[in-house]
C-alpha cells in the first residue's frame, strides 16, 4: 500500500502544471507593466511588476458596475434557488404523495436541459413580462439552471439525516413547517451551504443566458464584460488579465474555504447509480 | 398504533413541492412548449407547417455545424475521460500532500468559463501568445496562431475544454473510487496480480457506473456549451468552429429569425433528448425501491 511510486508522481507533477499554468499566466500577464505584454518572446517572469492594469480596470472600464450587476444577481437567485429548494428536498425526502415519482424525474431530467435549446422562447416570454434587462428577469432564468441540482443535493442532504426529532417533535404537538424552520434547518447548514456555494458558482459563471437576456450595461454581468473586452479593435490584454483575475477571486475563495462540503454534495448523488 | 401515527406523519406533504413544481411549468415546460409552437408558425404567428424544418434541413451550414459539433464533442469527451480516469485513479495511491493536489486540479473547473476563454486567448495570440511562442521554436521564427488557421482551430479549443472539464472526472472517480471493496485488492494481490491488473480488473469494472453516467453528461454539456467557443472565435474563422448552440444563438439573436432558430433549438434538443433518456435509466435504475 506504501509503495512509493516514482511514474505516479512525475505524472501527477505534468498534470498540476497543466492545470495551473493559465492561471499563473493570467497572474503574471496582469500585473507585467504593458510594454512587457507585447513582448516578443514573451518573458515568464514580469521585468517589474505593476498593479497599473488593476487601476485601470477600476477607474477606466465598467467591470466594477458588472461587478456589482453579477453579486446582487447570483446572491439574489441563490437565495431563492435555496427556499425552493429547502422546502422541494424536505417534501421529497419525507413525504409520499400522489405524482411524486413523476416529479422527480422531471426534476431530474430538467437538470440535463440544453440551455441553447430555450434561449429563443425564454427571451419572448421574459420580453412579454418585461423582464428583459432586469435584475430578476436573469435571477428568474438562472433558477432553470440552478434549482434542479439544489432540490436534487438538499433531498439527498435531508434523506441523510434520521428523523426520529422529527418525529418526536411532531408529537410534541410541532406543525410541519415549524419542523423544518426549527427542528431541520438548523442540523442542515452543511447541506445548505453545499448547495448555496453550487448556486452562486454557477450563476456567477454562467454565459449564455446572461449574453441574450442582459444587454443592458446596467445589468450586464461580469462574463459578458469580459467577452466584451476582447471584441474591441485594440484588446487591452493587461487589463483583461486583471479583470479575469478580479472575476475569479470569489469562485477561487469560495471554493476553496468550503470545498469539501461541496464536494460531497455534488458526489454523493452522482455516485449513487 | 405506532405504525398508523407513522404513516400519516409521512403522507400528504407535497404541498412542499409545489413551488418547485409550478416553477418547473412555467419556466421550463412552458418556454419549451412555446418552442414547438414557433418552429411551427412564421415570423407573423401564422401556422406554418413545417416550412421551418424544411429550410434548416436544406441549410448547408446547419449540417456543417452539426458535423463540427460532433468533432468537438467526440474529441473533447475522449481525453476528458483518458485523463480524467488516470488522474482519479493516480489520486488514489497515498503520498504526502494529495489534499493539496486534489483541490489544485479543480482550478481549471472552478474558474468561470468566461475567465479560462480569455486566458487561453491571450495564451493562443498569434503575436504574444505564450503557446506561440512555445510552438514556434525551430520554425524558422515563424509564428502560428492556433486560432486563425482553420486546421488548428479545433483542436486548439478541444484542448481548453479538455483541460477545463477533466477535473470534474477525477472528482467523480475518486468518489467512485471509495465504494470499491478493498478486500478485492488484497485478494488479487495474494494471486499475484500487478497494479495494471488490478486496475484493468478491478478498479475499472468497480467504478463503471460512475464512468458511464459522466460519459454521458459531458455529452450533454459538450453538445450544450458554448461560452469557451463564443469568446475565443465566434465560431471562426469562417465558421469552422461554429457548434450547433452558437447556430441557434446567431440565428435567434443575431439574425433575429426566432421561427428557423426554433427550428434548430428542435434538432439541438432531439439528439440531446436521447441521451437524456438513457442518462435517466441509467440514474434511476438504483432508486426503484424508493417509493
Amino acid at each position: 500500500m506504501k509503495k512509493y511510486r516514482p511514474g505516479v508522481m512525475i505524472f501527477l507533477f505534468l498534470v498540476c502544471v497543466f492545470c495551473l499554468f493559465p492561471f499563473a499566466w493570467m497572474i503574471i500577464s496582469s500585473i507585467k507593466e504593458s510594454g512587457d505584454i507585447m513582448s516578443v518572446p514573451p518573458t515568464l517572469v514580469p521585468r517589474k511588476a505593476t498593479l497599473s492594469h488593476y487601476g485601470d480596470v477600476f477607474t477606466k472600464s465598467n467591470i466594477p458596475r458588472y461587478f456589482v450587476n453579477s453579486t446582487v444577481i447570483a446572491a439574489g437567485s441563490t437565495l431563492i434557488a435555496l427556499a425552493f429548494a429547502l422546502l422541494g428536498g424536505y417534501g421529497f425526502a419525507r413525504y409520499r404523495f400522489k405524482g411524486k415519482s413523476f416529479l422527480q424525474n422531471a426534476v431530474l431530467s430538467s437538470q440535463m436541459l440544453p440551455t441553447a435549446a430555450i434561449i429563443v422562447p425564454l427571451f419572448i416570454i421574459l420580453r412579454s413580462m418585461g423582464l428583459l434587462n432586469t435584475y430578476l428577469g436573469l435571477i428568474l432564468a438562472y433558477l432553470i439552471i440552478t434549482l434542479p441540482l439544489s432540490v436534487w443535493m438538499m433531498t439527498g442532504y435531508f434523506r441523510s439525516i434520521p428523523a426520529d426529532i422529527e418525529e418526536a417533535a411532531a408529537i410534541d404537538g410541532c406543525g410541519r413547517l415549524g419542523i423544518l424552520v426549527r427542528v431541520v434547518l438548523p442540523i442542515s447548514i452543511p447541506g445548505i451551504v453545499a448547495t448555496a456555494i453550487y448556486c452562486f458558482v454557477v450563476t456567477w459563471n454562467e454565459f449564455l443566458f446572461a449574453l441574450s437576456f442582459a444587454t443592458d450595461k446596467n445589468v450586464m454581468t461580469l462574463p459578458i464584460g469580459l467577452a466584451e473586452f476582447t471584441r474591441e479593435f485594440t484588446i487591452d490584454w493587461g487589463a483583461l488579465m486583471a479583470a479575469s483575475v478580479l472575476m475569479t477571486l470569489p469562485i477561487v475563495l469560495l471554493f476553496f474555504t468550503l470545498q469539501k462540503g461541496f464536494i460531497s454534495g455534488l458526489t454523493a448523488g452522482a455516485t449513487k447509480g | 398504533m405506532v405504525r398508523s401515527k407513522r404513516r400519516s406523519y409521512k403522507r400528504g406533504g407535497g404541498i412542499f413541492t409545489l413551488p418547485v413544481a409550478l416553477f418547473l411549468l412555467t419556466f421550463i415546460v412552458y418556454p419549451f412548449l412555446f418552442n414547438v409552437r414557433l418552429a411551427f408558425t412564421d415570423g407573423g404567428g401564422d401556422f406554418a407547417g413545417l416550412v421551418n424544418f424544411t429550410k434548416i434541413a436544406a441549410d448547408k451550414s446547419l449540417g456543417n455545424s452539426f458535423g463540427l459539433t460532433v468533432y468537438y464533442v467526440v474529441g473533447s469527451v475522449f481525453f476528458q475521460m483518458l485523463l480524467g480516469t488516470a488522474v482519479g485513479i493516480a489520486l488514489e495511491s497515498p503520498f504526502k500532500g494529495r489534499g493539496i493536489v486534489r483541490s489544485l486540479i479543480l482550478i481549471p473547473w472552478v474558474l468561470p468559463g468566461a475567465v479560462a476563454a480569455t486566458t487561453w486567448a491571450w495564451m493562443y495570440h498569434g503575436d504574444f501568445g505564450i503557446i506561440t511562442r512555445f510552438l514556434s521554436f525551430g520554425l524558422s521564427g515563424e509564428r502560428y496562431g492556433l486560432l486563425t488557421r482553420p486546421w488548428t482551430v479545433m483542436p486548439a479549443l478541444i484542448a481548453v475544454n479538455v483541460w477545463k472539464m477533466f477535473p470534474f472526472v477525477a472528482v467523480m472517480v475518486t468518489a467512485g473510487l471509495q465504494s470499491i471493496d478493498k478486500t478485492l485488492y488484497e485478494a488479487a494481490r495474494v494471486d499475484g496480480a500487478g497494479r495494471m491488473a488490478e486496475i484493468r480488473y478491478i478498479t475499472l469494472p468497480g467504478i463503471r457506473h460512475v464512468l458511464f453516467s459522466v460519459l454521458l453528461l459531458l455529452t450533454i454539456w459538450g453538445f450544450n456549451s458554448i461560452t469557451l467557443i463564443f469568446i475565443m472565435t465566434q465560431g471562426g474563422p469562417a465558421d469552422v468552429s461554429l457548434i450547433l448552440p452558437l447556430h441557434v444563438y446567431r440565428m435567434g439573436f443575431m439574425f433575429f429569425n426566432f421561427n428557423t432558430a426554433a427550428a434548430e433549438s428542435i434538432f439541438l434538443f432531439a439528439i440531446l433528448a436521447v441521451l437524456i433518456a438513457v442518462y435517466l435509466r441509467v440514474f434511476t435504475q438504483g432508486e426503484g425501491g424508493d417509493e
